[in-house]
């Protein structure tokens, strides 16, 4: 009795929390941050149903942003087709279409994954890249659909469904929380160790791939029928390979198997960006600078993860190492500024954003190959252990 | 009788490892295989449980026949297979392991099992929320018969439960199957080392490259000569 008081009131609290946020952002925030605010949601289910295939079940796979455009196509294309008798309001269409791109993306999960359960590792990899081409160019030569041009998706949204958005990336951390939690989620995790112990356990391992793809696939599915209703438009552009790639990074930076990793990851990914756009002038001195500091951490952590053992030292190293470098970046940008040539050079901010990302990557993934969280989860479990 | 393997052969691509291999197990015996490395020992328990396909033969177990059907199903059916090398998930946790081990099980008297493979060894239940990738090797193997029990399983089939360890550990690892016989487990057992295998078997087979070249009681086959110069140094 209890467990369906407190899941209830978990529901209502979380479809509460999506509302306020939508009150919130909708009041405060400027549209421009109001998109990120709906992206961020899109990358969040994106990043969680990705890592249910690839962290948790092992199965790498690298063409998601092909789920995602099949479940956005379906969608629109439905809406397209349905809608002109106006059988619902908006606001119960739109989640309806989510499910239709939902279930499309699904059975084309199926249809992935079943040929590929022969296939591990790089060879799986590039089936689900070749997948994720054949995709995108099939649609960007299909009339129906509107081809390289895109199609209309008639009628979008009128006012950000931001509500909507966050619930469906709550629902999929939800959904892949609590697979976790039951006997066939660590089933999901076996085949990722071993699979030929996982089946000595008698887990089914085809049918637990199988699974993975079709659930992960479907919340891809369902963010790209969010996506068609909140955009209006459809092109083949929006899911190139980039997309897929920085899903799965996302995956990989916030722990490969952590779902709270990967939201983790995809707030940042999606966000950052878009913010370091704001950057404008940084002159040559303080970037030259912050690239010499950051060597420095990077080669610092790496000394301390390798060849020091004490529990308190290894402890300070990454703060002392981001401290550290930022003072170093300060004060070196100074010393910097004396050589005539670094001092009068300045750049602009917008352009080199996408080196920042990547150099923001690349040092990452060097301090932390295991991911931000590596295969951690943040919960109230955790805290209430850390207490006792 | 429990389980009967009937002329199986069982091929690796082109390599024939095991040519017309009977054998048989009765309910509430120890068997044990002993033979050199690359006999095809751990082929025959990997076909019996199902991780490989004969080509022909057949394969019953409780009078049914189970050469085809999947590993997960014959785990369903009561074998349960320790795999060569331990194969625990060292990602996990000691208790996820053997949560793993009772995958197929809905009931609720899997915390009790559980509870009696921590009695069994004691050991696990001072590391059960550790990483069991931090056991040692005796504390793995360990791990690893206790997952394969939690799926209470009638036969049991332990693959070179023996391999690596110390020789205080292996004494202790040969009396815990002696144990679980005890307690009606069925045990097939497949070893290098052919001392121990015989002396806890009731019944015993020989396998040199492929073919079952010896059957006899376990005592009798420590008394033969050849197995004797063969595997016992002589």
């Amino acid at each position: 009795m209890s467990f369906w008081i407190r899941r209830l009131a978990s529901i209502a609290l979380a479809v509460g929390g999506c509302f306020l946020i939508d009150w919130f952002a909708k009041e405060n925030l400027k549209d421009f941050i109001v998109r990120l605010v709906v992206l961020a949601a899109l990358y969040i289910t994106l990043a969680v149903s990705l890592n249910l295939i690839n962290g948790i079940t092992g199965q790498f796979s690298i063409g998601h942003a092909a789920f995602y455009q099949v479940g956005a196509y379906a969608a629109g294309l439905a809406t397209v087709t349905f809608y002109k008798s106006q059988p619902l309001g908006l606001a119960l269409w739109i989640p309806l279409m989510m499910l239709v791109g939902g279930v499309t993306a699904s059975v084309a999960g199926l249809v992935v994954g079943l040929p590929s359960l022969r296939l591990r590792g790089d060879y799986l990899a590039i089936v689900t890249l070749g997948f994720g081409e054949i995709i995108r160019i099939v649609t960007q030569n299909l009339k129906v659909v509107g081809a390289a041009s895109g199609m209309a998706v008639e009628p979008k949204m009128s006012t950000p469904m931001i509500w909507l958005a966050w619930l469906l990336a709550i629902t999929s951390i939800a959904v892949c929380r609590n697979l976790l939690q039951t006997a066939h989620g660590l089933g999901f995790l076996a085949v990722r160790e071993d699979e030929i112990a996982s089946s000595a356990m008698g887990v089914n391992v085809t049918r637990t791939k199988v699974a993975a793809f079709v659930l992960g696939s479907a919340f891809a599915g369902m963010a790209g029928g969010f996506l068609a209703h909140y955009e209006g438009f459809l092109i083949p552009t929006m899911f190139t390979m980039d997309v897929s790639f920085i899903i799965l990074t996302m995956v990989v930076l916030g722990g490969s198997g952590s779902v709270t990793g990967s939201v983790i990851a995809a707030i940042l990914l999606s966000t950052l960006p878009e913010f370091l756009r704001d950057i404008q002038q940084i002159s040559m001195a303080g970037l030259v600078a912050a690239a010499i500091s950051i060597i420095a951490g990077v080669v610092a952590v790496r000394y301390v993860s390798q060849h020091v053992h004490t529990p308190s030292t290894r402890r300070i190293a990454y703060p002392g190492a981001i401290i550290g470098s930022i003072i170093l970046t300060v004060v070196l940008s100074k010393v910097l500024a004396f050589i005539p040539t670094l001092a009068n050079a300045s750049t602009d901010g917008s352009r080199i954003r996408l080196v920042i990302f990547a150099v923001t990557l690349v040092v990452l993934m060097l301090v932390r190959p295991q991911g931000l969280l590596g295969h951690r989860e943040f919960g109230w479990g955790s805290l209430r252990r850390s207490e006792a | 009788m429990m389980l009967s393997v009937r002329g199986i052969e069982v091929y690796y691509g082109a390599i024939h490892a095991l040519k017309s291999v009977s054998l048989e197990v009765e309910q509430g015996e120890i068997v044990s295989i002993i033979g050199a490395n690359g006999a095809g020992k751990s082929t025959l328990l990997r076909t019996i449980s199902g991780l490989l396909k004969p080509r022909t033969g057949e394969i019953e177990f409780r009078g049914k026949r189970i050469d085809g059907i999947a590993a997960d199903e014959i785990v369903r059916l009561g074998i349960s297979h320790s795999p060569e090398g331990r194969r625990i998930f060292t990602n996990m946790s000691v208790q996820e392991n053997l949560q793993l081990g009772a995958f197929i099980r809905h009931d609720k008297e899997i915390d009790q099992d559980q509870e009696k493979v921590m009695e069994r060894f004691p050991r696990l239940r001072e590391r059960i929320k550790q990483n069991s990738g931090t056991l040692s090797g005796g504390e793995q193997q360990m791990l690893a018969i206790g997952r394969a029990l939690m799926s209470r399983p009638s036969l049991l089939l332990l693959d070179e439960p023996s391999l690596g360890l110390a020789p205080n550990l292996v004494t202790e690892i040969f009396s815990i199957v002696l144990e679980l016989n005890k307690e009606g487990t069925t045990i097939l057992l497949v070893e290098q080392n052919a001392h121990r295998a015989l002396e806890v078997a009731h019944r015993a087979y020989v396998l040199e490259t492929g073919t079952m070249v010896l059957s006899d009681t376990g005592k009798a086959l420590l008394a033969n000569p050849k197995v004797k110069e063969a595997y016992l140094g002589g």
